[in-house]
């Protein structure tokens, strides 16, 4: 009797006191009312999932939370967001791209999440590589929301017509696979392209190289933006942008990478959206492989990209921004974003089946990726960056010459 | 019988004035005849000191202190100015606008001239051609834009297939908006396109306003046609020149959309203007008390240049 007794009223315990901490989550999910708004760069597809899925599922577990997306083309969107946040009119949480987060907390735009209680537990199921593009003078004002980087495209069919079996290992190899796709292919046709000459677009070679812009503290750009590494990286592109190699669009006015990727460029470097985006969705019969950028003497290096999710001062319901800067956070949401394209920056789903394959060439690069420099001047220095080498592809410079004068201008934008 | 009083109509205000101590009637009646006046101009005058005048005043305190939009701003005084004329970046912009200017403005002068006195001819479908001149006009800048930016590429580009493939006036494809030598000639032949429309207009109304007789006596006369053209129209068309020319360098100074969109001032700044350098240092460097001094810096300079213009291009002519 005695022990029937204790079995049922430990069998009451484990209904009642789980059931009592749901309902208590419960209660306190819909405690929560409101309106969020949430400003994103997200491509069409992109857009898709989070309006059908993502959100609809915030709402169903915080009945009293809408969510109201804003859907904004990149270009144009960190303007908007300041002159809305200027005029009071701004969103409650955006999707940033991580290069903002340190301009914006500068100026006070953003709340601080590593003061709420339960920023700690999300913390530590993020990379951590990701977590520290949030971090400004001493506070983290945002948690990453979906990260990627640039590994390299290559079309089959141009290789296979240039005799190459596979893509190149290293840099080595790729300026011969350069000579050879010249040689069998023809004028109009290139090796490689690049979109610009941003940091986003040139940094992965310097790297690669050896080079750098700064030092690893972000303080210091001479020694590292002219070094003998950084030149190398340099005259390395400009030699095949003179063998008529590296398309002359890197100037501008020419083909996008993307619309000549496959057609008249043989290799890009691009991101995981290149897939569903282009491959997928535009040229779904292209043909193509993706590696990770060729090793130079620097290893194999590319650029970390991605967006962290922030939320801003002004808003007025940071209970529910928060709970919906957690749900972006939760295995859920980042599994749904995962499958279009949108890398999770959760540690627990690195291996998980639901992605798609291509995501592990990603993954793998992922490892040795570098940051831009996360500084509020970050716009200025990439504009000194970028000016510097188009003068030199130009001939309006010696290269030594004009990274000497870079490094000494980004010294003083670093202070 | 009742006596009929019949009211003495109001006084005329002279009247009043000739009467002692009746300043204070006159000035109520003087009020009564202006006050709907005002209050009809009262909403257009309210928008206007709002939405204009305090803008306006707003950016020049603006200019004198460094503001980023959401931290306090601090006090600089004329930091910003003097930054301003020591920026090589700003005097590039302004010689851009200067070459813009000199390409774009004959251009648009010339051609539009020309249609105009095409369209002056009493020709079958005259409405339908005169339609057809002015559609480029009425064509968002954006729109006109992102189709240029096509018709110049620099690898598949129209433009390019047809001197070269076709007419093989060139020996090889141009970058047109990626070579700093021909970015912003191309950009302002574009805004010549869209230009022509609006100036033959302008012309038009003006060509319709030189009266017939003159042309008449100058045939009797015996003037020929190139005659009556150098000595009776570009003369009497010259207060309608004064105009164009002050509007187009005005609105080619004032160029923003389609250099924003086809180069965003590249290559090099080659194609940079006052305003896109503007809008770049207040809204993507979020400095916008620099941005404003600029502004001011840029307005002051092209009031000078519109003076003088009007200076040296007003001469009356009678006839």
């Amino acid at each position: 009797m005695r022990r029937l007794l204790i079995i049922g009223l430990s069998l009451t315990c484990a209904i009642v006191f789980p059931a009592s901490r749901a309902g208590a989550s419960n209660s306190a999910a819909s405690s929560l009312h409101g309106t969020v708004t949430f400003w994103n760069a997200y491509s069409p597809d992109e857009q898709k999932v989070i309006e059908t899925q993502v959100i609809p599922a915030f709402e169903k577990k915080y009945p009293g939370v809408s969510v109201k997306n804003l859907t904004i083309p990149y270009n144009g969107m960190f303007d908007k967001l300041i002159t809305a946040a200027a005029g009071g009119t701004g969103p409650d949480v955006v999707r940033s791209d991580i290069i903002w987060v340190p301009q914006l907390a500068n100026i006070n735009a953003l709340q601080p999440l590593d003061k709420y209680s339960w920023f700690p537990s999300v913390q530590k199921q993020v990379f951590k590589g990701n977590l520290f593009t949030n971090y400004f003078k001493g506070h983290y004002y945002g948690l990453p929301l979906d990260t990627n980087t640039r590994v390299l495209f290559y079309s089959k069919p141009m290789f296979k017509a240039a005799g190459i079996s596979g893509a190149p290992a290293t840099t080595q190899q790729f300026a011969a696979d350069c000579a050879k796709i010249k040689a069998a292919l023809g004028s109009g046709k290139y090796c490689y392209a690049e979109g610009g000459f941003g940091g986003w677009n040139l940094l992965p070679w310097i790297w690669t190289y050896g080079g750098s812009l700064t030092n690893k503290s972000y303080t210091k750009a001479s020694g590292y933006m002219n070094s003998k590494a950084t030149l190398a990286a340099v005259n390395f592109l400009l030699s095949l942008y003179k063998k008529g190699e590296l398309s002359p669009n890197i100037l501008g006015g020419g083909i996008g990478t993307w619309d000549g990727f496959g057609k008249e460029y043989a290799m890009i470097l691009d991101g995981p959206w290149t897939v569903a985006g282009l491959l997928n969705n535009q040229y779904p019969s292209s043909t193509y492989g993706a590696a990770l950028v060729p090793k130079g003497p620097g290893g194999s290096h590319s650029v970390v990209g991605g967006e962290d999710i922030v939320m801003m001062r002004q808003s007025r319901n940071k209970a529910a921004d928060a709970a919906f800067v957690q749900f972006m956070l939760s295995k859920q949401a980042q599994t749904m974003m995962g499958k279009i394209g949108q890398m999770p920056v959760l540690a627990s789903l690195v291996r998980s089946s639901a992605f798609p394959g291509y995501y592990s060439v990603f993954q793998k690069q992922l490892k040795t990726a570098e940051p831009r420099t996360p500084s509020p001047a970050w716009a200025r220095i990439d504009d000194v960056f970028s000016t510097t080498l188009e003068n030199v592809f130009r001939g309006n410079a010696p290269t030594s010459t004009a990274l000497n004068s870079a490094a000494h201008t980004i010294d003083g934008l670093l202070k | 019988m009742r006596s009929q009083t019949l009211e003495s109509p109001e006084p005329a205000v002279g009247q009043l004035a000739a009467i002692p101590g009746q300043t204070r009637k006159r000035r109520q009646l003087r009020l009564r005849r202006l006050l709907p006046i005002y209050l009809f101009i009262l909403p257009a005058t309210a928008i206007f000191l709002t939405w204009t005048i305090y803008p306006l005043a707003d950016a020049l305190v603006m200019s004198f202190y460094h503001w980023n939009l959401l931290t306090p701003s601090v006090f600089v005084g004329l930091n910003n100015y003097q930054r301003a004329l020591s920026d090589p970046i700003f005097w590039q912009a302004l010689r851009n606008g200067v070459m813009y200017t000199v390409i774009s403005v004959p251009g648009q002068m010339v051609l539009g001239l020309a249609a105009a006195l095409l369209l002056d001819q009493q020709i079958r479908f005259r409405a339908f051609f005169r339609t057809l001149y002015y559609l480029p006009v009425i064509t968002s800048w954006v729109v006109v834009s992102l189709t240029f930016l096509y018709l110049y590429n620099g690898q598949v580009g129209p433009i390019n297939y047809l001197l070269h493939d076709v007419l093989h006036i060139i020996p090889s494809y141009i970058f047109f908006l990626g070579d700093p030598n021909t970015a912003l000639p191309s950009i302002a032949t574009v805004n010549i396109w869209k230009g022509i429309g609006w100036t033959a207009v302008i012309y038009l109304a003006g060509l319709q306003s030189i009266p017939q007789e003159v042309y008449e006596a100058a045939m009797v006369d015996g003037a020929g046609r190139w005659q009556r053209f150098m000595k009776i129209t570009i003369p009497l068309l010259r207060p309608t020149v004064l105009f164009l020319v002050v509007m187009l360098v005005i609105g080619s100074f004032n160029t923003f959309i389609q250099v924003y969109i086809m180069t965003n001032g590249g290559p090099l700044h080659s194609t940079e203007t006052v305003l896109t350098y503007m809008y770049r240092n207040a809204f993507s460097s979020l400095d916008l008390g620099y941005g404003a001094a600029i502004s001011y810096l840029f307005t002051l300079m092209l009031f000078v240049i519109t003076m003088t213009e009007i200076r040296l291009l007003r001469r009356r002519y009678e006839y």
